[in-house]
Formats: C-alpha cells, structure tokens, sequence
C-alpha cells in the first residue's frame, strides 16, 4: 500500500504514518455464547470492497478515526471521527 | 581489433568535440576514453566487439540497443557485477571485466552450449536429470554453477556503503526528459506548478539528441515557449528546451534518476546511484518514449547487429564510425535519416532494405536516393551470416522466396518503435495492440496519471512536442489527459515480427536465449498462453525483463497459435521497471533509524555501561559485572534507572471503570495510597502485559507498564476512551517522567532524611504510592520493586534525571549504593521466580498457567477477555510455568532450550542464569502440569547435547516468604 489517508485532524498523509486496527465490528455481549466471541476475535470478515475500519495516526497525532476504503484497490476511501461514520448494519 | 575511427565532423550533424580523459582497464586490455563516453561506447570506439556471453548458449555479445536494457553489455567493475556498460560512464583507472565466459571471453567452453543445447528439449534440465533419483543433486550442482550472471562481490568491502532515503513532493512528476517530457514539464511550470523531472540519463534530451529530423507543427504550437521551435533541426530543438528547464525556477531535474516504479495514488520510485527516491505528487506524467521494436531472423543476435538508435547515438553522441559497411533494415522514414547519418560518417551503405512496397517520397528517401544509396523496397532481413561477428545479411522479399546476400559489417534494425510500457501498466492491468499506430499502448490510467510522447506510440518530434506540453498543462490542472492523436504520417509500416517460419537460431529473447523453435515446441506441448509459455522458456524473465521482446513475443504467439494480431497480449508488467539493487531498496541508513535513551543516558556511558536495544531504547545492560551488581543489591544498596517504564495517568469520572475494563482484576477496591500488581490480557485471554496500577490521589491512577508496551497500551487505552465516549483524562508521562528504582536493605535509611513523608514499614508499608518532595524535586514514590528487597521507585520530571541520579549515588556512597543494569535486574528477578511478559510467555500463554491466576477476578463484570478468561478457569491449564534450581556446580542452560521427563520432551526454559546469591543455576520454564508439582526432577538439555538435571520448586529460590521485601 502506498496510497495517502486523510486524519481528520491533519489532513492527507502518507499511510506509513498510521497504523491499521482492523474492521469494525461489534463486540458480544459479554453473556455471547462462547462461539461469536470465538468467531469475533479469530475470524475477521476480510471484505472485498467498501469497509469501515479503524485507523489511528500513530506517527502523527494520535488521533483514532475511522475509514470507509475500498479494499481493492484504496482508491476510494472516506475518514470519519468517531461517532460521525455512518453505522453500517451490524457495526458497533 | 583495430580501434574504430572517431569522427571530427559530419556534414548533417554538429558533432561533440569531447577531450580524451584517460584509460580503464577491459580484462587487462587497456581502453581509452573521452569525457561522456560511457564503458560501452570507449569499448566499441577500442574495436572491442565482444562484451559478454549470453546466458544460457554462451553466445557472443556486443553492443546491441545502446539503451542499456538488455543483458547484452553486462559488465562486472571493480568488483560490482552486473554493471550496465551502456549507462555507466567511462572512469579512469576502473577494472572492467566481462561476465558469464570461462576459461575467458574469446574462448568459452561453456559455449559448447551453443551446439549441444539445440539438440536438447526445452526444459531438458527439469526432465533429464530426474531419473535416477540420485543424479539430480549432482546435475543441480552443475545447473546451478553455470546459472547466474556475474558473481557477487562477498568480501563485505561495500558493507559500509551508505544508503539513502529520499523524499520529494512535488505537483507534477514527469518521467522522461525527451522533448514530451521537457515539454510537459515547462508546460506544467508555466501553470505555476513545481514540477520534478526524472532523466535516467545524465543529460536532457532524451534520444531526440540524436535526431536529425525537422521540427515541424502541423497545427499552431499554441504556445509561445514551442513557436520558436518550428523549422529546428529535433536535436537543437531539444537542446533549447532543456536548456529553459534547468533555468526554469520552479523545475526540479534530477538527472541520472531512474524512475522504476509507479505505485499507487502515485508514488513514483526512482535510483540515482545508491539513492532511493520516493516521489509522491498530486500528478505524474510518464514520458519515458519508446526503443527500437526487436526483429526475429535467423542469427539476429549476431555482433554487429545494432538497433537503429544504438547507430544514431555512436554517431551523435560519441562521434564513432559505428561500421564499415552498412545496411538499413527499416519500415520508414526513420531508416532513411540513419542511412544518411551513416553516410556522412563515412561507412559505406550497402542498401537500405525497406519493408515497404513503396518507400514513397518523403524528404529522408529522397535525400538518400541523392546520395545515390540502393533501396530495396519490400524487402526484409531473413538471415545474418558469420560465426563470432556478423560478416553478411541475406535480405529478401517480406512475403516469399528468393534471398540475395549482402556483405556488411554492420546490420542496422530500425523497423519502428515499442513503447516502454512498464511504468504505466504496472499494477494496472495489460497493455492491448493498437492496429492504427502499430503498437500496443497502455491500459486506462487512473486519475492522475498521465501518458505522453513516444510511450504513446511513435509520432514527428513536432507532435511530441505538443502532446507533452498539453498533456503536461492538463495534469498541472488536474484535468483529464486530451485524447492522443497520431497523423497518418507518424505510424510506421509494420514489419512481422519474424518473416520467415522461424527456426532454431531466431532468438525472440536475447537476455535468455529463447528461439522461436523453442517457443514453437512449447506451444506444441500445452504452453500456449503467455504467461505459462514465460514460465516454462523463462522467456521475457532475462535481465531486460521483456523491455526488448514484449512486443515480438507477444506477436509471434499469436501468429503461432493462428490467432488475430490484436489479440496478441504481452505478460503482465510489474516492477521494478529496471534492476535495482537490493541495498537501495533494503538498505538501512542508520542516521534516519529512532534511538529513544533516558534522561540519564549520558551518566550511564560516561560509567562504561554496555548498552542493549529495548525495542528503540538504549538501555544499560551492566556496567561491567552483572553478578556483582546483583550482589551489591542482595548485600547492599542498588539502582536502576527504570525510564523507560510506559506512565500514564488516569483522572475523570470514568477513569476507574476504564480500568476495570482493560484490566482483569477491577480497581474499584484499592484504596488512595495503595498500589497493585496487575497484568493484562488480550481480549482472547492471552497474556501479554504486567505492570503495576497506583491510587496516587483519590480519583487519579497512575499505570505503569512494561517498556514494549508502552505505546501500545496508551494508544488502546484512547481508542476505549474515543469508542466509548468516557470521561478520562488521559495522560501519557512516559517521556515527561524519569524512574530510578532504589532497591537494597538500606534505601529506607538513605532517602527517610531527605524526604517530606514518613517511610516508616507502619505509615508507608510495601505496594504503597505517596506524592513527595525528595531533595526539593517533586517525586511520585512507590514502594514496590521487581529485585525482592526493599525497594523504593521514584519517579521524577525528566528534565532532573541526570541531577538526581547524582544526587543519589552521592547521598548513596556511605550505603555501597551501586549502579546495576537490566542483566543483574534479570538475574534478582529470577531468584525471586517473577515472569517477563513476552520473554516468559507466548502468544498462547494464560495468566492461569502462568502462575498469575490471582491477578484475574472473573465474575459478572465485562472486561477484555473475560469471554476466554471465564473458560479457562474451569479447567485445569496444560502447562504450567515453574521455577527450577540447578545442582551447584551445573552449567546454567541457554534460554529457549528443551525439558525432558524420562525420554518424553515436556516443555522448555525460557530464562535461566547464574545466582550469585544462591550459588546455583536458577531459572523458568514451562512444563506439562503433570510435571509441575515441587520436587520434580527435569532433564534440561543444553544447547550442546548434554543433560543437566534440575528440580521445580515450589516458591521463589530467594526469600520465599518476602521477609526483606516487605521489612
């Protein structure tokens, strides 16, 4: 990946300066049964094409924001601070 | 070898005067050269018309494209191998020697290839050597020796050889310095952008410099900085606009930068030398033009066969004779100026051969005709005749029989152009064939990117001219590219790739030796597409990477296969667009890499400390002794600057349930004042972390943690804030705080005078915190240690680390107060049986199995983990972590080394070391539970083989009951 992400804070970086944290996705309800904690923490969805997912500006200002990208070929993507990201069905 | 001519003057052709400069050295033959003389044209000026041998038959190879693509001119100097003769400049005094011949480049034995090898099936090397199982290792060995081009220099003489990393931003990036490029990038100027251009050569102008062909604009320039350009001569037209860019004050060139890559939202990647730069602009234009399209006959790899802008260059640019006797293969009027040039350079043109049924009457045929040269219209090369060096061609018609030979010592290929495709089809999808221009062209570019020039298709200067000064004002404005336009006038007859039904000396890949009855024999056994055709004749995978032969591969299968030319598809591109050598892209420079040291780094080397890396901290290992240090702080006083400990302050109204949400053991009943060990899990229940949590004042927590984690845990800890919406002020003190761990029987006695709180065991007891004033500077004090004696950690504003650490050791002296690094630190630890997350335990560990089941309260409560956590705890772990004592007298085993129950391994040691306060080895390891019970014996194997015997004990080795911890 070599393409440029927008912190909402800082504007358009190169991606090296931030850190990925994985889709977003709901956490269980600590009763869950034990399997959706299983599937939430080993098992990623790993979309093809549009997904909100969590970055953070580590090599910047720490800022955490999400990002709506498209996983193939990061052309398009979108950054949201958190709680302004629209929901997607089963986000958090 | 008798040194070729070099020329004074050409009628047609203002030709440089360059200075001799001296002599290298060519496998001991001494070479002249001038100023710009690359290795390649000081060689072909000395006469030398063998360079190397090819790859896999040992043929002989000269100078062929001139361009430096092909592995044709591969040379080793000063060690180097692999160095290109075509783009290296000429040096004085430098050792060139050629590559891939044995015993020597005249008399090669490996070029036995040559006769034996056509007898041998493609692949004979996967197929022959197979059965007996046991000759493939023999026959592998030899395979591999003959493999290969060059060979590494291992000596370690460039091992302090310094790689750079460098960075550029400029709005437009333009790739290619020829006159669509220069012409983009004054364009792009013009528009009030800062422009980068990258040239691979080390001058401007790209291959124009050496045209002769007249400038002319079939429409209005339209724009003033090309209107003076109309009726020059391409060569001075060039030499004009490169000479505006270098003053054009916003126009960055980097000349002798090869742009190898464009990647995504374009980041263009490009060497000059050992540097690596990494360009990242808002547009990019690539320019980077188009080289001689690569013709198959019978013995086309012949010395002496030359493209027809490798001829244009010796003469323009070196002032070589290129030959004595000439002839032209072209398709148009190209070929013609070639000829002209030649003429004027005093080589006889035996004919010139033109593809076409009609040469018609354009300026360039005319002028040839005049100087009364034969034409041979609807002709082309069908063969080359000679053994070491081309001594004939025999020409006949494009589509029939009848050949007639030609003496010559010099065949010139200029039957049009492929455009060097890589850099805008990498990543991007295939390249498709362009019937009207004769060429394939890129795929559809993404935003941003942008084509012009040559790499378009070939076209007059003039044209060129005006596509890179448009293309280059829409990127400057980030519009859409202006569609490319060709006149009739431009396109280049188009010859076949091969004229004849091909055979066992038409070489389609030069860099591999692949003929087109090798191609044909795989067809016929199943490789019939590209790319498994590549894979099977290594076709294309040679040191050009298909730069020379995409096109006539790609041609010659379809034709093969029966299949329409616009479906013909070259093999996918991708970088890097030229070699590049691993030190540019992998070399580390040290000056750019973090070194994080603690604010009293400076006293520790000033004390002779061995320094170790902690992820990017410096930290001191010893300061010479280990196990006297470890002794000095069972038996005295000890200090330990503990820095780089992460700290981070906790406040707000939902700071204590933060916490016992991260953490597995809820903080809602330690009291102001007190302090916890606590450690962390991931939310699969996975230990990873320890550290200790302090209830500094109500309603504020101070966390430490392990030096790895630090930033890890701050950053998670405001990822929780931030996706919780919680009220916590969250404070990272890592950097603004220094920590010193004051550990020893006296240290009570030693800071109790100096400090404004009561030390006493009663008011300030072990795992308590107290906001203080310590010799006037503002500490946080806690009474925990990781050493098992009274221990008292003082954290402190960084800014008095040095003048407190004085302080101390000052104060500390009548107490034997000493200095101890992380190993005597490792070593107190291990007597006292305490984990080190991630040294102790993996990515499977549980905090059960690991002896810290306590720090776990699992109920009701949601925190990370807890889903695993709860699981875990109903059944009984299957390994558990143990302390382990050595017989005295035993060497103490490497970490990481196995542990044997009878002749069944049941686990393994993660840390062992000498205790000096025990007189034996002691250590962890994690064994089966079955073997975890005090007093079981284990056998520890050695990194050498041997046994050693050791035995689980039940507590700590040292002070099981924590009588000097909390005394």
């Amino acid at each position: 990946v070599s393409f440029r992400l927008t912190c909402p804070d800082c504007g358009k970086r190169h991606v090296n300066e931030f850190t990925f944290h994985g889709e977003l996705r709901e956490r269980p309800a600590p009763d869950a049964p034990f399997d959706r904690w299983v599937h939430y923490v080993r098992r990623a969805v790993n979309r093809h094409g549009m997904q909100l997912e969590w970055w953070r500006h580590a090599a910047g200002c720490g800022r955490w924001f999400l990002v709506r990208r498209d996983t193939g070929d990061n052309t398009r993507h979108e950054s949201f601070r958190v709680g302004e990201a629209p929901r997607p069905p089963g986000g958090e | 070898m008798r040194p070729r001519v070099r020329l004074t003057a050409h009628p047609d052709f203002p030709l440089p005067v360059d200075p001799e400069r001296g002599a290298f050295s060519f496998d001991g033959r001494r070479i002249p050269f001038r100023e710009r003389d690359t290795i390649a044209s000081a060689l072909y000026a000395a006469g030398v018309d063998l360079f190397s041998r090819s790859f896999k038959y040992h043929r002989p190879r000269s100078l062929y494209d001139g361009h430096g693509f092909g592995a044709d001119v591969l040379v080793t100097v000063d060690g180097a191998p692999n160095v290109l003769a075509d783009r290296a400049p000429a040096r004085e005094g430098i050792d060139v020697r050629s590559q891939n011949a044995w015993p020597s480049l005249g008399f090669d034995l490996l070029a036995l290839n040559d006769v034996v090898v056509p007898l041998l099936p493609n692949g004979f090397y996967y197929k022959m050597f197979h059965k007996p199982r046991w000759l493939w290792p023999i026959a592998e060995r030899g395979l591999r020796r003959a493999a290969g081009l060059g060979r590494i220099d291992v000596s370690g003489r460039d091992a302090e050889r310094r790689y750079e990393k460098r960075y550029r931003f400029p709005d437009v990036c333009v790739v290619g310095g020829g006159p669509a490029g220069l012409a983009a990038a004054l364009s792009a100027a013009e528009a009030g952008r800062q422009v980068l251009l990258l040239e691979s050569r080390p001058e401007l102008g790209g291959h124009a410099l050496c045209d002769l062909q007249c400038v002319t604009f079939r429409e209005a320039p339209g724009a003033t900085a090309l209107a003076d350009l109309d009726g020059l001569a391409a060569h001075e037209a060039v030499a004009r606009l490169a000479a505006r860019v270098s003053a054009a004050a916003s126009i960055e060139v980097l000349a002798g930068a090869t742009a190898f890559a464009v990647y995504e939202d374009n980041y263009v990647a490009a060497q000059r030398g050992s540097d690596l730069f990494k360009v990242r602009a808002e547009a990019v234009v690539v320019a980077n033009g188009a080289s001689d399209r690569h013709l198959v006959f019978e013995r086309n790899d012949l010395p002496g066969i030359v493209t027809g802008r490798a001829v244009e260059r010796l003469v323009c640019r070196h002032a070589i004779r290129p030959g004595a006797r000439a002839v032209v293969v072209t398709a148009h009027a190209g070929g013609y100026r070639i000829a002209r040039l030649l003429h004027g350079a005093g080589t006889a043109v035996a004919g010139v051969v033109d593809g076409r049924p009609d040469p018609g009457s354009d300026e360039a045929v005319e002028a040839v005709r005049r100087l009364g040269i034969r034409i041979l219209p609807g002709r082309s090369v069908h063969a080359a005749v000679g053994r070491r060096r081309l001594r004939a061609v025999e020409v006949g018609p494009v589509a029939g029989a009848g050949r007639e030979r030609i003496d010559c010592d010099l065949a010139v290929i200029a039957a049009g152009f492929s455009p060097q495709l890589s850099l805008l089809a990498m990543g991007r999808g295939k390249p498709r064939w362009d019937a009207e221009r004769g060429v394939f062209r890129a795929p559809e570019l993404p935003a941003g990117l942008y084509a012009a020039g040559e790499v378009n298709g070939p076209a007059r200067t003039g044209r060129l001219l005006r596509e890179g000064w448009d293309v280059g004002a829409a990127a400057a404005q980030g519009r859409p590219a202006p569609a490319s336009a060709r006149a009739p006038e431009d396109a280049v007859w188009l010859l076949p790739p091969d004229v004849d039904r091909g055979g066992s000396k038409h070489f389609v890949c030069r860099c591999m030796d692949v003929t087109r009855a090798e191609m044909r024999c795989s067809i016929a056994e199943g490789y019939d597409q590209l790319e498994t055709l590549k894979r099977f004749t290594s076709l294309g995978m040679g040191h050009c990477q298909g730069k020379t032969c995409y096109e006539a591969a790609a041609r010659i299968l379809a034709l093969e296969a029966g299949a329409p030319a616009d479906e013909a598809e070259p093999t996918t591109m991708r970088p890097p667009f030229v070699p590049v050598s691993f030190g540019v892209l992998a070399g580390r420079a040290p000056h750019l890499r973090v070194v994080r040291r603690t604010p009293m780094h400076g006293r520790h080397a000033e004390r002779g400390a061995r320094f170790l890396h902690a992820g990017a901290w410096l930290r001191p290992a010893d300061y010479g002794d280990a196990a006297a240090e470890a002794r000095a702080v069972r038996e005295g006083l000890g200090l330990i600057d503990v820095s780089t400990l992460g700290k981070l302050e906790l406040s707000g109204r939902d700071a204590a349930a933060l916490l016992g949400f991260l953490l597995p053991r809820p903080v809602d009943r330690l009291a102001p004042g007190r302090v916890r060990y606590h450690t962390m899990v991931r939310e699969d229940g996975v230990l990873y972390e320890d550290g200790t949590t302090s209830h500094l004042e109500p309603g504020t927590y101070y966390v430490s943690t392990t030096t790895g984690n630090a930033d890890a845990i701050y950053a998670d800890m405001a990822w929780w804030i931030e996706r919780r919406r919680l009220d916590v002020q969250l404070r990272n003190l890592g950097p603004a705080l220094a920590a010193v761990n004051l550990s020893g029987m006296g240290s009570r006695d030693l800071l109790q005078p100096f400090v404004d709180v009561d030390l006493s065991n009663a008011a300030f007891p072990y795992m308590s915190c107290r906001s203080a004033r310590l010799a006037d500077v503002p500490v946080r004090l806690f009474r925990i240690g990781f050493t098992g004696e009274l221990s008292y950690e003082i954290h402190f504003p960084a800014e008095y680390g040095e003048s407190l650490w004085d302080w101390l050791l000052e104060r500390g002296q009548p107490h034997g107060l000493t200095p101890f690094g992380v190993e005597a630190q490792r070593i107190l630890r291990l007597e006292k049986g305490h984990l080190i997350p991630g040294v102790d335990t993996d990515a499977l560990t549980s905090p059960f199995g690991a002896g810290v089941g306590f720090t776990c309260e699992v109920g009701d409560r949601d925190f990370v983990g807890r889903a695993f956590l709860a699981r875990e705890r109903g059944q009984a772990p299957r390994d558990r972590l143990v302390s382990f004592r050595l017989a005295p007298g035993t060497p103490v085993p490497d970490d990481g080394v196995l542990v044997f129950a009878e002749d069944r391994m049941i686990g393994r040691v993660t840390s062992a070391r000498a205790s000096p306060a025990l007189g034996t080895g002691i250590g962890l390891a994690w064994v089966a539970a079955s073997h975890a019970a005090a007093g079981t014996r284990l056998r520890i194997r050695l990194a050498d083989g041997r046994d050693v015997s050791g035995e689980v004990i039940a507590q700590a080795p040292y002070d099981p009951d924590g009588k000097r911890l909390r005394g």
